[in-house]
């Protein structure tokens, strides 16, 4: 073996980093391998066999996403064993879910059948119904496991793991019969489980699901997604606001992929679910103002007026430290420095606190 | 309060002693262990033991019980009121039909017919003399010696792969890690084979040596013996013959045996999944690279070797590595090969690799009935005609001929045998034992009996696309189990294209 640090793909060349996968630096190349089954915040399983790639000195096709790229490798993405593959792969699994497209996508997207688009498939096989088992009894209110859709990737179970570090789900049986489930196949609010909704996050066929959105029932390819912040706590992870325009309705909260914004792809229970006050009909949806005790609408000059004027009131009768401001927990970590700059430079008092910062 | 480290080894001798997956032990396991409750019911519903308790007598439905009426027996046991499911193999096809109840006396094993031979290297009818010499060889010796030995004699291994010991023992002696095992693979599974069960239960201190020397020479401090779990009294056989051996003070005192029952899963002979299966998880397989011998239990470097592999190594550094190949014909070595099926007189046969089919039919008392085709390695080596009985039973010939030597767990069907029906009876096998990790094995194994069955149900088209989903199921498993599953149909489908329509020929 010589020094060189590279692996041959498609005839490119290319350098590599100690321990980095085929996938990886075929990735920095933009040479496309398909997966299903890997994620890169975790340990890949080598399950779904779609980024199987041809290795020069391998008698069998070896699994991008696991297999370390080493110096002078040479790997062929590009042969008809390696196409053939990924279109058995995909007849696969479409015979062993939900073949029609719109049903499968009746909430989540499926990449099985994105990538049955891209790649095409070794035609339509009779469907296997397999005999996963689900969890219908499970009352949680906000995550559905639809055992007919699962491709038993794991990617939930590793998540869930590796990321949350909560392991409130599981590969469960064997063979045909294996599902996801929770120890005793409890209710997930009965488990460890945080609501965190990764494990839907991570989902590539929308086995794991939100319940309020399939509810709804629109997919989520009719849905417009509008970037915020969640505001219920300062750290800042941005969300996307599932949108159905023709109701004005939020319908879900989903996170921006992994590696693009600070939350990584990640999202709390509250993030992700605590969505209904949006739509609650006692959300102050306007500033009002009180008169004689009455609360009444008002513009948000007249309200801020009310507002800068009671305070420097205040401020002037008894002094600046008769003030004291909270902020909200629900407030952005920019808005609590706000807070504090109108506490410190406008009012000269150190009397400020925010309600999360105990 | 949960211990703080968790104790995930521990998981199948709590579940086993709770009683397997009933209401209440999962919350319970996970409280002695510290383990995720989820992970502990993962673990529970992947092991037939543990999952299904109370499943009653086991009757194997492996093809060669389902020959001898396996079927009958269990539908007998149903009209009589006797609770009993149906088995993968459990290897016990010398006395088929066979069942085995967990809850009675440990079934007693009727010896295998078992001619003697002297001139072999396990010699399964010998008396015992449990000498030890070997281990004393080694002691005198040396280990440099013994690997010598071992590399000379050329043996491969017994457990299917066929993969030289040697290279396996350098390689683990050779790792920086001083942290090593030697694990002992007896948790015989392959359908049709039954040889490293009687190993056990007849030379059981030659196992026992050869594990000490494998131990020896490559600086392992511990040995571990996965054990069948459906094997009752093989176990103890193992232990009655280490606690003899200690007594006597044969052993190195330094070296510490573990034994642990395997719970109920065919897969878990495969190296990697045993490993996971002593780690307290499910037995999915590993993806290799890395090896066991570098990466293997506890992510140290391991020896893992099938029971016959082993139980040849005391003979081999006695008589010498030369003599051992020699015993071969075409390739170096004795072998134990499990005839059952249609045969006179099933057992276990130690003869000389290489030896032909027909020759072993001589030895058994012929065939009951006309051959019309045979199974030389187990389910996983597919279906071979007839007019293959004079080929070599060995690694290479096996393998050029689009089968395998595999286990050597020879199944003989005569002409009575519908092909379609013992293609299915294969098929369900493989199904039930994939371990589910893989797309092509999970969802290929199910195709494949889907389309038998209803092929034999008269739909002629059922097996139009099987050709694409067995050369995926080839090209794509993660493990042999996936690799081999679709070869009982297509191997079917080649030899005996006129049972499977013109069409599909
Ligand atoms: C599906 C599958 C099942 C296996 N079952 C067994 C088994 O029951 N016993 C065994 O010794 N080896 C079995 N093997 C082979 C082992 O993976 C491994 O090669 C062997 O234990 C190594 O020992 P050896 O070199 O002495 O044969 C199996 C392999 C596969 C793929
Ligand atoms: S919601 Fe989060 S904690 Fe709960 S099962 Fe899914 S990934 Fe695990
Ligand atoms: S539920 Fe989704 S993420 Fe989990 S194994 Fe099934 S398909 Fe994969
Ligand atoms: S080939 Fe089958 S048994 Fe082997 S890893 Fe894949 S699913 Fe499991
Ligand atoms: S992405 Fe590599 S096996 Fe699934």
């Amino acid at each position: 073996m010589s020094d060189a640090k590279f692996v041959v793909i498609d005839g490119n060349e290319l350098s590599f980093e100690p321990g980095e996968t085929i996938l990886e630096a075929a990735r920095r190349a933009e040479i496309e391998i398909p997966t299903l089954c890997y994620d890169d915040r975790l340990t890949p399983a080598g399950a779904c066999r779609i980024c199987l790639v041809e290795v020069d000195g391998a008698p069998l096709m070896q699994p991008a996403c696991a297999t370390r790229a080493t110096a002078e490798m040479v790997v062929r993405t590009n042969t008809q064993r390696v196409d053939r593959n990924r279109k058995f792969i995909l007849s696969l699994h479409l015979a062993d879910t939900i073949q029609d497209r719109e049903i499968a996508e009746d909430n989540n997207p499926s990449r099985v059948h994105e990538l049955a688009e891209t790649y095409g498939t070794a035609g339509e096989w009779t469907s296997v119904v397999s005999p996963r088992q689900g969890r219908p009894q499970d009352t949680n209110r906000f995550i559905e496991f639809r055992a007919d859709r699962c491709i038993a990737c794991s990617l939930c179970t590793r998540y869930c793991n590796e990321v949350e570090a909560v392991s409130a789900i599981t590969l469960a049986y064997r063979g045909a019969h294996t599902t996801i489930a929770t120890a005793d196949d409890q209710s997930l609010t009965d488990t460890t489980c945080e609501l965190c909704g990764g494990c839907v996050d991570v989902c590539p066929t929308g086995a794991m699901t939100e319940k309020q959105a399939l509810e709804w029932g629109k997919p989520e390819r009719e849905l417009e997604k509008v970037r915020s912040t969640c505001n219920f706590c300062g750290v800042g992870c941005q969300v996307d606001l599932n949108v159905d325009r023709e109701a004005n309705r939020v319908v879900k909260v989903t996170s921006p992929p992994p590696g693009t914004t600070v939350n990584d792809g990640n999202l709390c229970v509250k993030g992700r679910f605590a969505n209904d006050f949006i739509h609650h009909p006692d959300r102050l949806t306007e500033p009002l103002v009180r008169d004689n005790g009455e609360l009444r609408p008002a513009t948000w000059d007249e309200a801020l007026d009310r507002v800068a004027t009671g305070l420097a009131g205040v401020k002037e009768r008894h002094g600046n430290d008769a003030l004291a401001f909270i902020s909200s927990s629900r407030c952005t970590k920019e808005e609590n420095y706000l807070m504090q700059k109108l506490a410190r430079a406008a009012f000269q008092t150190h009397n400020v606190h925010q309600c999360a910062a105990t | 309060m949960l211990p703080k480290k968790a104790r995930r080894e521990e998981v199948f001798e709590q579940l086993e002693s709770a009683g397997g997956l009933q209401p209440g032990n999962v919350g319970k396991v996970h409280r002695e262990t510290g383990v995720p409750a989820a992970d502990i019911f993962g673990v529970a519903t992947f092991y037939s033991l543990l999952a299904e308790p109370d499943a009653g007598v086991r009757v194997c439905t492996g093809l060669t019980c389902k020959l001898a009426g396996a079927d009958r027996l269990l539908a007998d046991l149903e009209t009589e009121g006797t609770p009993a499911t149906s088995y993968s193999c459990l290897g016990r096809c010398d006395m088929a039909p066979a069942s085995w109840d967990p809850e009675g006396d440990p079934a007693t094993t009727e010896p295998a017919f078992s001619p003697s031979h002297p001139d072999f290297a396990i010699d399964l009818l010998a008396a015992e003399t449990d000498t030890y010499s070997a281990l004393r060889l080694v002691h005198d010796k040396g280990a440099e010696w013994a690997l010598d030995e071992v590399e000379a004699s050329g043996l491969t291994g017994r457990g299917g792969a066929g993969f030289p010991a040697h290279i396996k023992w350098r390689a683990v002696r050779g790792q920086e890690v001083t942290e090593r095992y030697i694990v002992l693979n007896a948790d015989e599974g392959e359908p049709g084979t039954f040889k490293d069960r009687e190993v056990i239960l007849r030379r059981p201190h030659l196992v026992i040596e050869g594990l000490a020397i494998a131990a020896r020479c490559l600086e392992a401090q511990d040995i571990y013996a996965y054990v069948r779990g459906e094997f009752g009294q093989v176990k103890a056989s193992l232990m009655a013959a280490l606690d003899e051996a200690r007594a006597r003070g044969e052993l190195d005192d330094d070296v510490r045996w573990h034994f642990v029952d395997g719970h109920g899963a065919y897969i878990c002979g495969e190296e990697t999944a045993l490993l996971e299966a002593l780690e307290g998880k499910r037995g999915m397989p590993r993806m290799k690279p890395p090896y066991p011998v570098e990466v293997g239990f506890r992510g140290k470097p391991t020896l893992i070797q099938n029971v016959e592999s082993i139980a040849c190594i005391p003979a081999i550094l006695e008589r010498g590595g030369e003599w051992f190949k020699q015993a071969g014909r075409t390739e170096p070595g004795s072998k134990l090969y499990c005839l059952s099926g249609h045969v006179e007189r099933p057992g276990v046969y130690e003869a000389p690799m290489g030896i032909t089919l027909r020759e072993l039919l001589e030895q058994a008392g012929g065939v009951t009935g006309t051959i019309k085709a045979f199974s030389p390695g187990g389910a996983s080596s597919g279906f071979l005609p007839a007019d293959q009985i004079d080929l070599p039973m060995d690694f290479k010939s096996l393998r050029e001929a689009g089968s395998m030597l595999g286990s050597a767990g020879v199944v003989v069907l005569n002409d009575t045998t519908d092909m379609v029906e013992a293609a299915l009876t294969q098929a369900v096998f493989f199904e039930d034992e994939s371990c589910g990790q893989c797309s092509p094995c999970r969802i290929g194994t199910q195709i494949v009996r889907q389309a038998l069955e209803r092929y034999r149900g008269g739909d002629g088209d059922a097996l139009a696309f099987i050709r694409e989903v067995a050369w995926g199921m080839r090209e794509a498993s993660i493990c042999g189990l996936g690799q081999a599953a679709s070869l009982p149909l297509t191997s079917a489908m080649k030899y005996f294209p006129q049972e499977f329509g013109d069409d599909n020929e």
